[in-house]
């Protein structure tokens, strides 16, 4: 795996690559029961194979999360499966990227709406071309993907979405939160450390969002190659900006 | 109370220990960027001079617009968004960053007399007078009036002129002012984008 890959560099972000590899896994899980008992697409019914194939998720974190996870995995774990599924329900009715487990816990299963479905899965509301096609969900990173045979062509930009991780296509030289085409109000910031990695940055609404260029590295996985690219949002942080969607190391 | 992310970190980081919103210990990370050489670079789009196919470009401007910063173009591709070209260039559109950046590119005028076989510098005044001898003396020399019928045509058919694709609207304005004002009829130019 990508994550694996990257964390055994022993670089600064080590110990955030292998939580979240951990993660990986533990979210394949209740990917992989939702293969075999596939959603209806209404939580209220869906919400028992979340929460039976997401043990091994909330052990994970409970095991190898920070100390404030930590003890919500094992608040979880311990209390009544009453209390995990109003926590669910409420995330899917008002999803927050501060909202560790329900992010976690549904994305496999917005995933796979998703990906078994061809519209927009029930009940989304989408806003703009800004958001989530599929769930209306906000982006939670950036891909920029040439195809093309030469260095030289443009790669096209596709947002990947923080709730289902369905990804569209979205214009090069915008802002994916307020639309700002302003040219001299956009901008991006790299460094050679990350080259295939930049936060693309918008001085109007002070928000931003990484890219992954797999123009400049085909290998990289855009969810781990942005978490790995820690160091870019506390960078990007420290000099004003937000982040659209935190993801799930809390960056 | 609601607290933001940013309010957040440097709480988290004012406190001892730098800590992301779920808690996870990024002091090594926040380490890490602070030896980063980070560089802004600003997207432009823009069309390729090149052919009248019109393709869009995105020109990659390195430089954070302060005072004592050059901006330096660092790359141009294709624009994928551009209904033309769809990220596509050809291989003269690829090399337009050698259009911008070119340590060959001509600062000052240069001549190549008649017989010599290199060309040699000439400043801007010494070069505008000879052009202007030549053209008048050419021109005298070689005007043609009326046609073989008597019918006024004012033509100098021993000028030519030929531009470059990446003239400028405003020079080739100028230029076809110019060269039909001498009667000049070999006149082409790139003017399609």
């Amino acid at each position: 795996m990508r994550a694996d890959a990257l964390a055994a560099d022993e670089g600064p972000g080590v110990s955030l690559l292998r939580f979240y590899a951990r993660l990986l896994r533990a979210q394949k899980k209740v990917d992989d029961a939702l293969g075999v008992t596939p959603p209806t697409g209404v939580l209220e019914a869906d919400v028992g194979i979340v929460l039976e194939s997401g043990v091994d998720l909330l052990r994970t974190v409970s095991e190898a999360g920070p100390q404030p996870l930590a003890a919500q995995a094992r608040e979880l774990m311990d209390g009544s499966a009453s209390v995990c599924e109003a926590r669910l329900l409420t995330y899917w009715r008002d999803r927050s990227d501060r909202s560790f487990f329900g992010k976690a816990l549904l994305q496999p299963y917005a995933e796979r709406l998703t990906r078994d479905e061809a519209g927009p899965i029930a009940g989304a509301s989408i806003a703009g071309d800004n958001m989530c096609p599929r769930c209306g969900g906000a982006p939670q990173l950036s891909i920029l993907d040439g195809g093309g045979a030469a260095a030289t062509d443009g790669g096209a930009r596709y947002l990947q979405c923080a709730t289902c991780l369905a990804r569209w296509v979205f214009r090069r030289v915008v802002c994916p939160s307020c639309g700002n085409e302003d040219e001299r109000t956009l901008g991006y910031y790299q460094s050679a450390v990350f080259a295939h990695v930049r936060v693309d940055a918008c001085d109007r609404c002070g928000r931003y969002i990484k890219s992954i260029d797999l123009t400049r590295l085909g290998l990289a996985v855009p969810l781990v190659d942005e978490v790995a690219a820690a160091p870019l949002d506390l960078w990007a942080q420290e000099h004003g900006y937000e982040k659209i969607a935190l993801n799930l190391v809390g960056l | 109370m609601p607290i933001s992310r940013r309010a957040f970190l440097q709480g988290s980081i004012a406190g001892g220990a730098a800590l992301s919103a779920f808690g996870f210990d990024v002091a090594p990370v926040q380490a890490q960027a602070k030896t980063l050489k980070i560089g802004r670079t600003s997207e432009t789009r823009s069309t390729c001079p090149y052919c009248s196919v019109s393709c869009g470009v995105i020109i990659h401007t390195l430089g954070d617009r302060a005072k004592n910063a050059i901006p330096q173009v660092v790359h141009v591709e294709g624009d994928p968004d551009h209904p033309i070209n769809r990220g596509t260039l050809c291989p003269k559109g690829s090399s337009l960053q050698q259009e911008i950046l070119n340590d060959r590119r001509l600062l000052k005028p240069q001549v190549r007399r008649p017989g010599s076989d290199h060309w040699e510098d000439i400043d801007w005044d010494r070069a505008v007078d000879e052009i202007a001898r030549w053209v008048k003396k050419t021109r005298d020399a070689s005007f043609i009036a009326t046609d073989s019928r008597g019918r006024v045509v004012n033509r100098c058919e021993s000028i030519a002129w030929t531009g470059g694709c990446t003239d400028t609207n405003e020079l080739n304005y100028l230029v076809v002012k110019t060269m039909r004002s001498l009667g000049v009829v070999g006149l082409e130019n790139q003017a399609r984008v």
